[in-house]
């Protein structure tokens, strides 16, 4: 299988404090097409940091992720924007649907920034994370587990290469942590999807293929 | 992308009204100034609609103030300037009807042929003699007068014996001898003269011989600027008015697209993940501000009317004509202001660093 997303030698400094804070010390990870990875580690190792980094929402001090095969060191911003664009979708711990927005614009709203066609592909994905139903309510009138099903429909209805999670059931019961990883784990499964999915509960980080462990800024067992 | 601005200005109903109305009060707020100007045109084209070519009064005046000149005497050295061909007396003299106070014109009876035409009466005729008097349309409605009807003024009981369609020199026309005799004069005067010359060639040599007789002559074109002169600080008032109009769009989109970019921090953070760009993070502030502009405009064309209406409503002598290219000004104005309001805001939005924007609590 092909290396989809590679980090090479990532290093990020903050300098917001008096002293500069390194989140991350020259990480080194592939992950291939298909694949279910977990990074997990404790709070405040890097993982957040790390998948930022590797859905170019950020720049590194040193490295650089490369990307569908490209190396993203060196490009521009704009750049950077289109590949995020297109190949890669975020799932949050706090969902971040738009509240102006019903559950089908949050998703067609992914396809319109790619100017493509919405409305049937929003309904299907909507369809495909069981909330059909549901497509017309803002995310207040959701519960937090629809709405991070939501999430992961807007996420999905792009056909990313690459789905990175950061902590996705952080905000949920278990109940709605089951159904979330369970549709992950469907995607996956059937559509090839691959994931990327940052945790800190070990139960959660059991579900993907490979466990990445992180500390300090480091990999500590991949 | 196009239902974000819309649904983000329908989230926040109450504050998209007030910015909406904030608007519309700037755009109203010129449009009616503007309107309210036109009477000075108004009065410039009723008082130039006469069939002469200069206006002729006293050089010590800026406009026609006074009844100093001795009618009868003027009158005949008018005449007898090589290519007059007609002069015409008339006094004005402050007359208070329908509410307001009117510019009588004090006219000889025979001149009238050069203020109106027969096909210009809607009812009665022109003026033959004693207290006789004759009012335009606009203020027979204004007063609620009617042929026949008598006004009782100075000591006089006027009848009215004839009616003109508005746009006619004066609001009401009586003889000018009576008006002399009304108001006292100890000898006819006049407040100033038309003059016809025979030929438009000779506009400018009468002119010139009229001046070194010590009077002041200008032709019909340029009285509207005499006017206006005598209004010295309308510009500055128009000005002003222009500047805040433009001001308070600028304000309200700048404080409402400012506090709506600080609200949405996370949210443009998200969009930002979802692959949005910097200009369509741009283009999203900007059309929401537009959305709010646009709604603002309408808003402001629907108060001018209102207010228009509501002024001649209040006051039927009043003119409130806007011309189209006016609104386009207005609109115009407003979305500058706009523009320039929400160029900030969404250059800040354009701006943000994802990261940061997502973790803004």
């Amino acid at each position: 299988m092909e290396t989809i997303l590679e980090a090479r030698g990532l290093t990020k400094v903050y300098h917001t404090g008096a002293a500069p804070t390194a989140a991350l010390r020259g990480v080194d990870l592939a992950v291939r097409r298909g694949e279910f990875v977990s990074v997990m580690g404790p709070s405040g190792c890097g993982k957040s940091t790390l998948l930022y980094l590797l859905g170019l929402l950020a720049t590194p001090t040193e490295g650089t992720v490369i990307l569908a095969n490209t190396d993203t060191g060196a490009i521009s911003d704009g750049r950077r924007t289109l590949l995020r664009r297109h190949h890669v979708g975020f799932v949050f711990q706090r969902f971040n649907l738009l509240a102006a927005l019903s559950a089908e614009e949050n998703v067609a709203l992914a396809l319109r920034l790619r100017h493509e066609a919405v409305q049937s592909r929003a309904r299907e994905m909507l369809a495909a994370v069981g909330l059909d139903d549901e497509r017309r309510r803002r995310p207040g009138e959701l519960s937090v587990g629809e709405q991070q099903r939501v999430a992961i429909a807007r996420a999905l209805v792009t056909r990313p290469d690459v789905l990175l999670a950061d902590e996705p059931t952080g905000n949920l019961d278990s109940e709605a942590s089951e159904r979330v990883l369970d549709l992950i784990g469907r995607f996956h499964q059937q559509s090839g999807q691959t994931v990327v999915l940052i945790t800190h509960n070990e139960k959660v980080a059991e579900r993907a293929e490979r466990l990445v462990r992180m500390r300090d800024g480091r990999i500590a067992g991949n | 992308m196009a239902c974000l601005p819309l649904a983000n200005i329908f989230a926040r109903k109450t504050r998209t009204t007030i910015s909406v109305l904030a608007v519309g009060v700037g755009v109203a707020l010129f449009l009616v100034l503007v309107g309210l100007t036109s009477m000075l045109r108004e009065i410039a084209d009723r008082t130039t609609n006469v069939q002469a070519h200069l206006m002729v009064w006293p050089a010590s005046d800026q406009v026609v103030l006074s009844g100093g000149l001795p009618a009868d005497k003027v009158q005949g050295d008018l005449k007898a300037i090589p290519g007059v061909a007609r002069a015409v007396a008339v006094l004005r003299w402050p007359l208070k009807m329908a509410g307001r106070v009117q510019n009588v014109y004090g006219i000889r009876p025979e001149d009238w042929d050069l203020f109106a035409g027969p096909d210009r009466m809607v009812e009665g005729r022109a003026l033959k003699g004693g207290d006789e008097m004759v009012i335009d349309t606009r203020l027979a409605r204004a007063g609620g007068y009617r042929l026949g009807d008598a006004v009782e003024r100075w000591g006089h009981r006027f009848t009215i014996v004839g009616i003109a369609r508005e746009g006619i020199a004066g609001r009401v026309f009586l003889p000018i001898e009576t008006v002399s005799r009304a108001t006292d004069q100890d000898r006819l005067r006049a407040s100033f003269f038309y003059v016809r010359v025979a030929r438009p060639a000779d506009v400018q040599p009468v002119r010139q011989a009229i001046e070194e007789r010590g009077l002041r002559a200008i032709t019909f074109d340029e009285y509207y600027d005499v006017l206006a002169g005598s209004f010295v600080d309308m510009n500055l008032v128009i000005g002003s008015v222009v500047f805040v109009a433009g001001f308070v769009c600028f304000l309200v989109i700048l404080l409402t697209v400012y506090t709506m970019v600080i609200e949405r921090t996370r949210e443009i953070g998200v969009l930002k993940a979802m692959g949005a760009s910097r200009a369509q993070v741009f283009g999203l502030v900007m059309a929401e501000a537009g959305l709010i502009c646009a709604a603002g405009i309408v808003a402001g064309f629907l108060l001018t009317w209102g207010s228009r209406a509501l002024i001649l409503d209040l006051q039927p002598l009043w003119t409130v004509d806007i011309p189209a290219v006016r609104f386009a000004y207005a609109a115009a104005l407003a979305a500058g202001g706009t523009a320039l309001g929400a160029l900030h805001p969404a250059r800040r939005a354009a701006r943000q660093d994802p990261v940061e924007s997502l973790r803004y609590e």
